[in-house]
């Protein structure tokens, strides 16, 4: 018993003393010489999961995602020009000392995972999104998804992937897309989300979510 | 001093809440990783960990970048013990001391943090206001002592094709460990009244009594075991225990502690179903004398199985916790010990649910059963005279038996303060619902409302 502890003891003097850095699997945020990926892995996955599939809907997919949105909000998110309240309270956090280096490579990681399938949801509720997906509202200035976000609704650039995305995450954000001013480089969905209802909002993103990968 | 004195007067102590050993986590780690508190708590609702705070702890407190690993918190708190009074209507002042006062009770402060890629350190000190009174004018003293505290080291191996999640821990309270919020460390109640008659529990507590060690693996945030062995906190650990060491439990040889949980996620659920248990032999007396080793041991059996169930997303936060623990202890010496079986059983359930909305408003209930062997040596109190210092803790049929409910609701107006109310009520109390202590008492004169403020930074 006693050997265990000195044990312990000494391997946390050795760590200590052998200046405990271990760029492989280093969950060190304030470190900028730990690679992007080796974060994705020990920190990023905690949460979005080890291959950007996130299991929870409160966190966001980012398997498969575009590679220059996943740049921009983690850019938003360390220089506090994201602010919805999940942002604030969980990524300014996380991002506040990643370098543009770093950034990239989380960027590469997760968007070179392949988009697991998510759950489908209603199928008169999906084909109900999918009509609104493709050609918007135009009774109600709501224009066509698609037009930005693909035709499959994979993304292009800095316009989001949102093809097998978690429904109840792509609500709350067009929530905070519509209602609030918290995500400024996404005002120009403001007009467009305003003209949804909430029965709207569900239909499209049950549609999305259950996409399948490509 | 007999055994059974010593068992009576750490009874006491414990009713006191001289040992109490409040227990949270800390604005230290949400500084050290920038996130808010309720990142790692679910709803808000320290110290019920998220799944995002288990992995957090489970590799070493690691995440994050180095920062000033202090913080600090304080209780105050509130008690109103329904009936305070004797059956001669005399207040009894000595077992419910500190009555509809606001107090500050108790405060902590803790080192604790990241110190390496590997290691982190979770280390306390709780300075209790009221911590004990002096003897001769029964002056309440203030008293600061160590608390949970735990070094550990983790490495995580993890591919898109594997997660492995290994590491190593000492710390001195057995379950300090653990990261379900369902057993002692850290299970409900999170804070408690100290200046009330608590029920009986399980005899075996070796918080801040014992060291220990273990190694521990989770597989693909999957399947989870530990394995830990704990000694007597004394010699060159008295630092982490409180005091002297008189009445300190001598543990023979290492007691062994382990842990299996299996874990899944599904959507916004989180699950887990797990066991855990633990074996000691602790000799009876205290080992203020070098004879003490000599005596006898008993032999305390402790094992559980718990689950745990929560919801997060925002902005609901359910969970649910429910743990069944059976302990079995062989008495040594039965006759020094004063018991009347050679070896007596003690059996506690837990079930728990809380909801919070916005992270903000919260309300949850607890319901508490312990169910053990009538043992009349052990716990019956048969020569009590009305008015007796000891009434009202008086124990007619010899059972450790209790039931009670915690309702409770709660506001965390901003993260670093948590604003709570319970109701403590009890049907069940030292073995029956009316006249447990043969003076006439119901289980229900123990009711107590508890409020309290708690703030952390």
């Amino acid at each position: 018993m006693k050997r265990t502890v000195c044990t312990i003891l000494a391997i946390a003097i050795a760590s200590l003393g052998s200046g405990c850095v271990n760029l492989e699997r280093s969950r060190d945020l304030g470190n900028p010489n730990v690679s992007g990926r080796t974060l994705a892995l020990q920190v990023c996955s905690s949460c979005h999961g080890v291959d950007g599939n996130s299991t929870s809907p409160g966190f966001p997919k980012l398997a498969g995602q575009q590679q220059d949105y996943l740049i921009a909000q983690l850019k938003f998110f360390r220089d506090h020009n994201r602010s919805d309240p999940a942002g604030s309270e969980y990524m300014w956090g996380i991002s506040r000392k990643l370098t543009d280096e770093q950034i990239k490579g989380l960027a590469t990681y997760f968007s070179q995972q392949k988009d697991a399938p998510n759950v489908a949801g209603d199928r008169a509720t999906a084909a109900a999104g999918k009509a609104i997906f493709e050609n918007g509202i135009p009774d109600k200035g709501v224009a066509a998804c698609a037009g930005c976000h693909g035709a499959s609704g994979l993304g292009n650039g800095t316009f989001p992937r949102l093809a097998g995305q978690h429904a109840d995450y792509m609500i709350k954000q067009l929530h905070v897309l519509s209602e609030t001013n918290q995500r400024p480089a996404g005002a120009m969905m403001k007009p467009l989300v305003h003209g949804l209802t909430s029965s709207d909002l569900r239909a499209v993103t049950t549609y999305l979510q259950g996409i399948s990968p490509t | 001093m007999k055994v059974r004195e010593i068992l009576g007067t750490l009874a006491a102590l414990a009713v006191l809440g001289v040992w109490s050993s409040p227990s949270y986590a800390i604005p230290a780690f949400a500084r050290q990783t920038g996130q808010n508190c309720l990142a790692c708590h679910a709803g808000g609702q320290f110290p019920e960990l998220t799944p995002y705070g288990r992995l957090f702890k489970l590799t070493g407190y690691t995440m994050g970048s180095r920062t000033i690993p202090l913080s600090g918190m304080a209780v105050i708190d509130y008690t109103d013990v329904r009936n305070t009074k004797d059956s001669l209507g005399v207040k009894d002042t000595g077992t419910f001391p500190k009555q509809k006062q606001a107090l500050f009770d108790f405060g902590s402060i803790f080192l604790a943090g990241k110190i390496t890629d590997n290691l982190g350190l979770f280390a306390q000190a709780t300075y209790a206001h009221y911590d004990h009174q002096k003897e001769d004018t029964g002056e309440w003293v203030g008293h600061m002592s160590p608390d949970n505290t735990e070094l550990r080291y983790a490495d995580r191996f993890i591919s898109p094709d594997r997660d492995l999640i290994i590491g190593a821990f000492a710390n001195n309270n057995p379950s300090m460990q653990d990261v379900w919020n369902s057993t002692p460390a850290w299970g409900y109640p999170y804070v408690e009244p100290a200046f009330v008659l608590g029920a009986a529990g399980p005899m075996l507590d070796l918080a801040q009594n014992s060291v220990g060690a273990g190694v521990y693996a989770y597989w693909n945030q999957s399947l989870y075991g530990e394995f830990s062995l704990y000694r007597t906190a004394n010699g060159p650990y008295s630092f982490l225990h409180p005091g002297d060491n008189s009445g300190i439990a001598r543990i023979k040889d290492g007691a062994p502690y382990w842990r299996l949980a299996y874990t899944r996620a599904f959507g916004a659920h989180n699950l887990m179903v797990g066991t855990s248990g633990m074996v000691a032999k602790i000799h009876e007396g205290s080992d203020t004398a070098v004879s003490d080793n000599s005596l006898p041991t008993d032999r305390y059996r402790d094992i559980g199985v718990d689950a745990q169930y929560q919801y997060l997303l925002d902005p609901h936060t359910v969970t649910a916790h429910i743990s069944y623990l059976h302990e079995n202890v062989k008495w040594g010496d039965q006759a020094a010990v004063g018991a009347d079986n050679a070896s007596d059983t003690v059996k506690q359930l837990k079930i728990k649910g809380a909801y919070v909305y916005q992270a903000k408003y919260g309300a949850s209930l607890s319901y508490n059963q312990i169910s053990g062997s009538t043992d009349a040596g052990l716990y019956a109190t048969p020569d009590l005279l009305a008015g007796d210092p000891e009434e009202v803790a008086g124990n007619l049929s010899g059972s450790p038996n209790a039931t009670y409910w915690i309702p409770e609701v709660f506001w965390t107006p901003v993260q670093y303060l948590r604003v709570g109310a319970q109701y403590w009520h009890y049907t069940k109390f030292n073995g029956a619902g009316s006249n447990y202590n043969g003076f006439g008492r119901s289980a229900s004169a123990n009711d107590t409302l508890f409020v309290y403020v708690w703030g952390a930074y």
